[in-house]
């Protein structure tokens, strides 16, 4: 079975097997938590959160302190200051947002680059699936467990919220504390898939699965699902790709994951259209859709 | 620490001082119109998207500013097309500048081996900087002056009151694409010095910090020019005296300059 | 015993108050219409009232948690959620938020969805559904809330016919079943229709049976210039300028 061989070469050695294992969790919860961060329009603030830790990942190089540390601490000082960004009106979220970023970004470099600093920039950007250690793959697996947890106990607040805000709101859900915690989830998501993707790649892994699935997808649940699987497919796939190739690791998987979100949205969908608020509405020909 | 006045005496630093001045003005200039516009993202953007066009152009010996120009100024056209939904950061366009970057890098380290060149194409260099590179930050702080004094009244009204500038009879569209397109070949005339990632350095940066201190819009280009003008300079300065790239201390400058206007100025 | 009492009310977003005055009693099983201009501090009772804004003097004792329905505007329509699932969500407010719905859950929105006259659109999307079976949707999830107060934001306007009377049908159920009912309304004949009317203009202008309220000078007094008076003939019919300006304040 040449073509099995073929595949299964990677899960020969330790390096490969790990590698996958720390993408297939990465993947798993990422691809989930995706939906709740694309429904929320947070892609912006995660992309500017992972690059804004920069920062603390190098730090933790000169340190010689766990990646996991500097990417924790550089997201919740990345996520102060990006607040403080956006508190001034007059110069617009986007540029706020610019300075915060583009400031991190330059201290984070600035750092990597002094003479006495550990040479490890590019795997800081562009990640290093292959360098992962048994540490990182609990870590990993921690998030899974306890993330997964918590967007089960939070799915029926959150999908109330998200559809209207003020009326879960009077149905005694608190859409402000449900941010947060939303917004808690996404700096440990990209805190600990920063090491297999990079701080530059990162987004993928959170934002790919649910545009692939998000024209597709019947219900909250089935897209999380769904985007859970497909980001453990793609992962895979760009680690076998790298493996054969000899291409970068982290970055053949964040382009397996645009690729994939490119075919989701190109295809033809089954589920019919929402109807624009002000149209008129179409009687459907068919029997509507199972409920989910 | 070394004089000052080296940067003057090299060679090699004259080239870096005399590329930075020049995108300090472009970027001052420029800078304020990108405040004001809300193109701070896309000038973001545009950089990031010709990242993996400078890697294949500069292994394979075309010149890169052309490519680059040539990536940018299609990327601007799709904006300009895509309307509104094009300026605001969505899903579709993080995922497009992951991709770039992504494949940048590989096409550097696996397929052309040219990894050493993606510090550089990320963060700028102090040497190495050529003649074209000069042209073309001569042409975008030309071309910056040039079109402010024709265009910036256009510009102004497009930003303060949109709808009424259709019933001023401005061509409205082509005066923006204009905007787009002269950012667009301003970022990358910034690569070689700062950068892919730092372009808002440059450009973002000392406006919007001079944003927080000028009244009208002939103030915030004169207040974006002197900062942009002092965190260039400075910058290259501190890049010569660390020996780091010149992109991170000049985003660390503009950025901390940012924080003390900010803690200085009134609301 | 009141279902509802407001006294006193005053409430503002910082700066002046911009809803002030504000006295008046409704019991269980009536219905109240609270009319009034945009920006004349509909919007801001309704706030006050579902415990999102807090009042800057008097007081509000209620039966506790009201339920709401709000604009389909403010909903999102390209959220994968079918009409039971929207029902299924007045179930959070009855506690164990961290479960999944139960059978009871589940029996309890289906009926909702029944008395709305929805059954059959069960499993449509909510965004695939007419104006009017929205509105419908958004009732049955008050309905599964349980509430003895509900608070509806101009329930009946952009909606067909056929729903509007489907809609107005519950509302005599509820009233039946001695629930009190808030409903504001841009519609000044239909307040005609109501136990009580509430004309609202930054103050309280009036409240009270219509027939005791609806006259020219309280309606001139609620809308100012925003009203016109139609004499042709036969008897006299008050007119609002609409205008559709949702979500201020």
């Amino acid at each position: 079975m040449e073509v099995l061989d073929f595949l299964l070469e990677p899960v020969q050695s330790g390096i490969g097997r790990r590698a996958l294992l720390e993408v297939a969790l990465i993947g798993a919860f990422s691809g989930a938590l995706g939906f709740w961060v694309v429904t929320e329009r947070l892609a912006y603030s995660a992309e500017s959160l992972a690059h804004g830790l920069l920062p603390g990942l190098v730090l933790a190089t000169i340190a010689g302190a766990p990646l996991l540390l500097g990417a924790v601490g550089g997201a919740l000082a990345a996520a102060a200051l990006l607040a403080l960004g956006l508190r001034d009106e007059r110069i617009g979220p986007d540029a706020g947002t610019a300075v915060a970023v583009t400031g991190l970004v330059g201290l984070g470099a600035l750092l990597a680059f002094l003479p006495d600093s550990p040479k490890r920039l590019e795997e800081l950007l562009f990640g290093d699936p292959l360098g992962v250690t048994d540490g990182d793959l609990i870590a990993a697996a921690l998030l899974l467990a306890a993330g997964g947890v918590a967007l089960l106990v939070l799915h029926r607040p959150l999908s109330a919220a998200a559809f209207d805000s003020a009326g879960a709101a009077a149905l005694g859900v608190r859409p402000a504390l449900l941010r947060l915690a939303l917004l808690a989830l996404l700096a440990l998501a990209v805190a600990v898939a920063v090491q297999g993707l990079g701080a530059l790649l990162v987004l993928a892994v959170l934002v790919a699965p649910p545009v692939a699935v998000r024209r597709h997808a019947g219900t909250p649940g089935r897209a999380m699902l769904a985007g859970a699987a497909l980001a453990v497919v793609a992962g895979a796939v760009g680690i076998e790709i790298s493996f054969h190739a000899g291409s970068a690791a982290g970055a053949s998987v964040a382009l397996a994951l645009c690729a994939l979100a490119a075919l989701g949205a190109a295809l033809p969908t089954r589920v019919r259209r929402v109807a624009r608020p002000g149209a008129p509405s179409r009687s459907p020909r068919r029997a509507p859709a199972a409920p989910g | 620490m070394p004089s000052p006045l080296d940067l003057a005496d090299l060679p090699f630093l004259r080239d870096a001082l005399l590329e930075l001045v020049l995108l300090g003005i472009a970027g001052g200039i420029l800078g304020a119109w990108i405040v004001l516009r809300r193109l701070a993202f896309f000038s973001h953007a545009v950089g990031s998207a010709t990242f993996p066009g400078l890697v294949a152009a500069d292994a394979s010996g075309v010149s890169p500013t052309l490519a680059g120009v040539a990536v940018a100024l299609g990327y601007a056209g799709g904006v300009e097309r895509a309307g509104r939904a094009g300026r605001e950061p969505s899903e579709a366009t993080a995922l497009l500048l992951v991709a770039c970057l992504a494949g940048g890098v590989i096409l550097a380290s696996d397929v052309f081996e040219s990894g050493a060149a993606v510090d550089r194409l990320l963060f700028g260099t102090l040497l190495g900087l050529e003649g074209i590179d000069l042209a073309l930050s001569a042409a975008a702080a030309a071309l910056a002056a040039l079109a402010t004094l024709t265009l910036g009244r256009a510009w102004a009204a497009l930003t303060f009151d949109p709808d009424s500038a259709g019933t001023l009879g401005l061509p409205a569209r082509v005066a923006d694409f204009l905007l787009l397109a002269l950012v667009a070949v301003a970022a990358v005339a910034a690569i070689p010095a700062v950068g892919v990632l730092l372009v808002t350095a440059i450009y973002v940066l000392p406006a919007a910090a001079a944003r927080l201190v000028a009244r009208s819009v002939p103030a915030l280009i004169c207040w974006a020019l002197a900062l942009a003008l002092a965190d260039g300079i400075i910058g290259l300065y501190l890049a010569y005296w660390l020996d780091v790239p010149p992109g991170p201390p000049v985003a660390l400058l503009g950025a901390t300059t940012y924080v003390v206007i900010a803690l200085v100025s009134p609301r | 015993m009141s279902a509802l009492r407001v006294d006193a009310l005053s409430a503002g977003y910082g700066g002046a108050p911009v809803l002030r005055e504000v006295n008046f009693e409704a019991e269980p099983g009536q219905s109240v219409c609270v009319l009034g201009p945009n920006g004349g501090g509909k919007t801001t009772l309704f706030r006050v009232l579902l415990g999102e804004l807090a009042p800057e003097s008097g007081t509000v004792t209620g039966p506790g948690r009201p339920a709401y329905v709000a604009q389909t505007e403010r909903t999102r329509l390209d959220f994968p959620v079918s009409a039971l699932d929207v029902a299924l969500m007045g179930t959070l407010a009855r506690g164990r938020w961290w479960l999944p719905a139960s059978g009871a859950d589940r029996t309890a929105a289906a009926t909702a969805l029944e008395r709305v006259g929805l059954a059959d659109r069960a499993g449509t999307r909510f965004g695939e559904l007419s104006g009017g079976q929205r509105q419908r949707a958004l009732l049955a999830r008050a309905l599964v809330q349980d509430a003895r107060l509900l608070l509806l934001d101009e329930p009946l306007s952009g909606v067909d016919p056929a729903s509007a009377a489907l809609i107005a049908g519950v509302f005599e159920e509820l009233r039946a079943e001695g629930r009190t009912l808030l409903v504001s309304s841009h519609d000044v004949e239909s307040a005609r229709t109501f136990d009580r009317v509430l004309c609202l203009h930054g103050r309280q202008v009036a409240f009270g049976p219509p027939a005791e309220v609806l006259d020219r000078r309280t309606l001139e007094a609620t809308y100012g210039s925003e009203m016109i008076v139609l004499e042709e003939g036969g008897p006299k019919r008050a007119v609002t300028i609409q205008h559709h300006e949702h979500g201020e304040h």
